[in-house]
C-alpha cells in the first residue's frame, strides 16, 4: 500500500492572529517537536512548518484515518480548544496541491511574498535532522521547492512590492541607487512614516526624527534608532536630506516650494525625495514640479500598491496551473512508488532463477573474465525483456489507481512473498530505468 | 564579394540587436536580452572580420579616412557595451541606446564610399588626431546612452509611471555617475582631438580664412562638455540639466561626423 500525504493545520485564513500566535513552534525548537510528534502520535514521517501566519503538520502515511486524530490532538494540546474548529485536514493530492501552493506563496498573506519559501527550507532541514523524513516527505518538500522556482522564474507572482513603506523604500533605491550613507528625515510620528523610514534604515540610510514635541521626537528616535531634531531645524535637516518622509497632522503645508528654494542652493542640485504621507497633505504639490524634487503623496503609493496587487493577483493564475500540473507529476511518482516493492520482488525471483540455472551450466562452459561479464549482461537484458510488459502494465494501473488486483495476480502467480516479508529492495533494481 | 557578405550580416545582427533591445526595454523577458547580446555578438564578429578585410586586402587603416573611423568607432562602442554588460547585469538595457548607434555609425561607415586622405594632407598628427577622437567618441557615446536613459527614468518617476521600463532601466544614480565618468574619460581626449585638429589645419591650411562647419560644432562640443563638467564639479549641477549638456555635447560631435562624412564623394559599399 503506498503512503499518502497528510496535513493538518490552521492558517491566517481559518484562525486569529491571537491563536496563531499561541500554537507558533519557534525554529530553535522545531526538531524536538518533530521527534515528540513523530513518537506521540505514531507517525513514519513528519514535519512541521510554523510560521506566524500557520502551523501546519506534514505527515506521510498509509492509513491517514488511524492518525489525523492523533494529529487533531496535537494541535488542540497546543492552541485549546479553540483550534478544534480552525483546523483543516487536507489528504492525498489535495494535500500535495496545497503543499506545493504554500511554497509558491500562493496561500500567503501578500501572494507572492519570499519569506514563505526559507521557512519551508528550515521546516524542511529541521524535520530531516529531528528523523521525521522519509521518502514521500523528502521528496514532497523537494518537489514543492522547485515548484516554487517555477512559478517565481515564469510568472510575475513576486514583482512590485505591495505595502506603502516597501514601495517607498524601492522608489528611493529607484532614485538613489544606493541607500547606504544617505539621509532619511522622518518628520511627525505617523505609523506609515515610521514603517517607510525603518524600511529605508535596515537599507542601510542614517535616520533623522523631527517632531514638534521635542520628547517625542527622541523617543521615536532611541526606538528607531535614528536622532532627534526639532521642527525648528526643519530647513536646515531640508538642506541635508536626501529622502524627507512628511506624516504630521499639520492641516497645512510644512514644505512650501519658496522653502525648498531657499535650500536648493545649499543643497548644491541634489536629488530630493519627498513622500508625503498625511492626510490632508503636508507637502505643496507645486513643489514636485521643482528640478531634481521627487514628490510622492499617499494616493501616488496606494495606486502603485494596488496596481502591483492586481499583477501578482492576475499573474497568480498562471501559477495555479504549473502547481496543478506538477501536483498531478507528484501523484504520478506517489502512485507508481506503490508498485515499487512488487517490481522489485518480481525481478528478484526471475534474476535468482535464471542464476540458479547459469549456475548449473558455468562448469562446464569454461569461460573466461570477459565471458562471463558477457554472460552476466544477457541475464539483465533476459530479466528486462522477460518482465517488460508485466511491469509496464502494473506502472500503468498503478497511475489509474486498480493496481491491487494486479499486484495480488502477481504474487500468486510468481509464489512472491507478501508485502509483511517484502525482500529488502536491491539498490541496483530500484534505480534500473528499463523495467 | 566577401566583403558584401560579411557586411551583410554585420547589418543584420546589428539591426535585430537593435530591434530585440527595444523590444527588451519595453517588454521585459531574459530571453529577447539574451537573443539581443547574442547578436550584438554575432554583428560585432562579423564587424571585426569586415575592418580585417579591409585593412589586410585593401590596406585602409581606421586613420585613412572617416568611413574607416566610423566603423572603428562602431565595433569599439558595442564592443566596450558588451564587456561594461557582461560585468553590470543592470546597465544590460543601456542596449535599447548603445545598439541603435551602433547601427547608424555602421551603416554611416559602410553606404558612403570610402575616400582616402590625400596624400598631400597626411601627417603624422592624422593618426593621433583621429585614433584620440575615435576613442574620446566612445566615452560619449556611452555618456549619450546614460543620459537619454535618465531622461526617460526621470520622465516615468515624475509622470508616476512605475511600470516594467521604469523597473527595467537602472537608478537616477547609477546613470548620473555613468554620464558624468564617460565624460570626465571622453573630454581630456577629445581636447587632444581638438587641439591635434586645429596644430593640423593650421598647418595644411594656413589661408582658410573661416572655420568650416566640422570644426565649428567640433569647438561647441568640446564647449558644452567643458562647461556641463565645470557645472557638475563646481556648480554641483546634476540630474536632468546635465543629461541635457551632455547629449547636446555628443549631438554636436555627431554634427562633425556628419559634416566629414558628407564631404567624402559617394562611391557605395566596396
Amino acid at each position: 500500500m503506498s503512503q499518502k500525504l497528510v496535513i493538518v493545520g490552521l492558517s491566517h485564513h481559518t484562525s486569529p492572529l491571537s491563536l496563531r500566535e499561541r500554537v507558533a513552534v519557534p525554529t530553535s525548537s522545531l526538531r524536538l517537536e518533530v521527534r515528540d510528534l513523530v513518537q506521540s502520535v505514531g507517525l513514519p514521517e513528519a514535519a512541521i512548518v510554523s510560521t506566524c501566519n500557520r502551523l501546519e503538520v506534514y505527515a506521510g502515511v498509509e492509513q491517514p484515518d488511524q492518525v489525523i486524530g492523533g494529529l487533531h490532538r496535537w494541535m488542540q494540546q497546543r492552541g485549546g480548544p479553540e483550534a478544534t474548529s480552525c483546523l483543516y485536514t487536507l489528504q492525498g493530492a489535495r494535500a500535495t496541491h496545497h503543499a506545493f501552493r504554500v511554497a509558491s506563496s500562493l496561500d500567503s498573506m501578500v501572494v507572492g511574498e519570499p519569506q514563505i519559501l526559507g521557512q519551508l527550507k528550515e521546516a524542511y532541514n529541521e524535520a530531516k535532522t529531528g528523523g521525521g523524513l522519509g521518502n514521500l516527505l523528502d521528496r514532497c518538500f523537494n518537489h514543492a521547492f522547485s515548484v516554487a522556482k517555477r512559478v517565481r522564474h515564469e510568472t510575475k507572482i513576486a514583482e512590485g512590492s505591495v505595502s506603502i513603506s516597501s514601495i517607498a523604500c524601492d522608489l528611493a533605491r529607484k532614485i538613489f541607487g544606493d541607500l547606504n550613507g544617505k539621509r532619511v528625515l522622518l518628520i511627525g510620528a505617523g505609523k506609515m512614516g515610521e514603517g517607510a523610514a525603518r524600511y529605508l534604515r535596515e537599507e542601510g540610510a542614517d535616520l533623522y526624527v523631527v517632531n514638534r514635541n521635542r520628547n517625542r521626537a527622541e523617543e521615536l528616535a532611541a526606538k528607531s534608532g535614528g536622532q532627534p531634531r526639532t521642527i525648528e531645524d526643519i530647513g536646515d535637516e531640508l538642506a541635508l536630506a536626501d529622502v524627507a518622509i512628511a506624516s504630521t497632522s499639520s492641516r497645512d503645508f510644512l514644505i512650501t516650494p519658496e522653502m525648498l528654494r531657499k535650500v536648493i542652493r545649499a543643497r548644491r542640485h541634489r536629488p530630493l525625495f519627498l513622500i508625503d504621507i498625511a492626510v490632508p497633505r503636508n507637502v505643496d504639490p507645486r513643489v514636485g514640479s521643482m528640478d531634481n524634487v521627487f514628490l510622492y503623496d499617499i494616493d501616488d503609493l496606494q495606486k502603485v500598491a494596488e496596481e502591483n496587487l492586481a499583477t501578482r493577483k492576475s499573474e497568480a493564475e498562471k501559477a495555479e496551473e504549473i502547481v496543478t500540473h506538477e501536483v498531478v507529476n507528484f501523484e504520478k511518482w506517489r502512485k507508481s512508488i506503490a508498485v515499487t516493492p512488487i517490481i522489485v520482488g518480481l525481478r528478484h525471483h526471475v534474476r535468482s532463477i535464471l542464476e540458479e540455472e547459469y549456475a548449473k551450466t558455468k562448469p562446464k562452459l569454461q569461460l573466461d573474465d570477459e565471458g562471463e561479464q558477457a554472460i552476466e549482461r544477457m541475464l539483465d537484458s533476459m530479466v528486462n525483456k522477460v518482465l517488460h510488459s508485466p511491469v509496464s502494465e502494473l506502472k500503468a494501473s498503478a497511475l489509474n489507481g486498480h493496481n491491487v488486483e494486479l499486484a495480488q495476480s502477481i504474487r500468486r502467480l510468481f509464489q512472491l512473498p507478501s508485502d509483511d516479508d517484502d525482500p529488502a529492495p536491491d539498490q541496483t533494481d530500484l534505480r534500473n530505468p528499463k523495467t | 564579394m566577401w566583403v558584401t557578405f560579411t557586411f551583410s550580416i554585420t547589418l543584420a545582427c546589428y539591426t535585430l540587436a537593435a530591434g530585440m533591445y527595444a523590444f527588451f526595454l519595453v517588454k521585459g523577458s531574459q530571453r529577447r536580452a539574451n537573443i539581443a547580446a547574442t547578436s550584438l555578438g554575432g554583428g560585432l564578429f562579423a564587424h571585426v572580420v569586415f575592418v580585417a578585410q579591409q585593412v589586410l586586402v585593401h590596406d585602409r587603416l581606421p586613420t585613412d579616412d572617416i568611413h574607416q573611423a566610423l566603423a572603428a568607432l562602431s565595433l569599439l562602442v558595442s564592443l566596450l557595451y558588451l564587456v561594461t554588460s557582461r560585468f553590470r547585469p543592470r546597465l544590460r538595457v543601456l542596449g535599447a541606446f548603445i545598439a541603435p548607434m551602433t547601427l547608424l555609425l555602421f551603416l554611416g561607415a559602410a553606404f558612403r564610399g570610402a575616400v582616402p586622405v590625400s596624400d598631400t594632407v597626411r601627417s603624422y598628427l592624422l593618426p593621433v588626431h583621429v585614433g584620440v577622437n575615435i576613442l574620446g567618441l566612445v566615452a560619449f557615446a556611452f555618456a549619450f546612452a546614460a543620459s537619454a536613459a535618465y531622461i526617460l527614468q526621470e520622465r516615468q518617476l515624475r509622470s508616476k509611471n512605475l511600470g516594467g521600463v521604469f523597473q527595467r532601466l537602472p537608478s537616477l544614480g547609477v546613470l548620473d555617475q555613468l554620464g558624468l565618468r564617460s565624460v570626465l574619460i571622453g573630454f581630456p581626449l577629445l581636447t587632444v582631438g581638438v587641439v591635434t585638429g586645429t596644430i593640423w589645419a593650421v598647418r595644411h591650411a594656413p589661408n582658410a580664412p573661416v572655420i568650416s562647419p566640422s570644426q565649428g560644432f567640433g569647438l561647441l562640443a568640446w564647449l558644452l562638455f567643458a562647461a556641463v563638467l565645470l557645472l557638475r564639479i563646481a556648480a554641483g549641477w546634476q540630474g536632468r540639466k546635465a543629461a541635457i549638456g551632455t547629449m547636446l555635447g555628443f549631438l554636436c560631435t555627431v554634427m562633425v561626423l556628419i559634416g566629414y562624412v558628407l564631404r567624402s564623394t559617394p562611391a557605395g559599399v566596396s
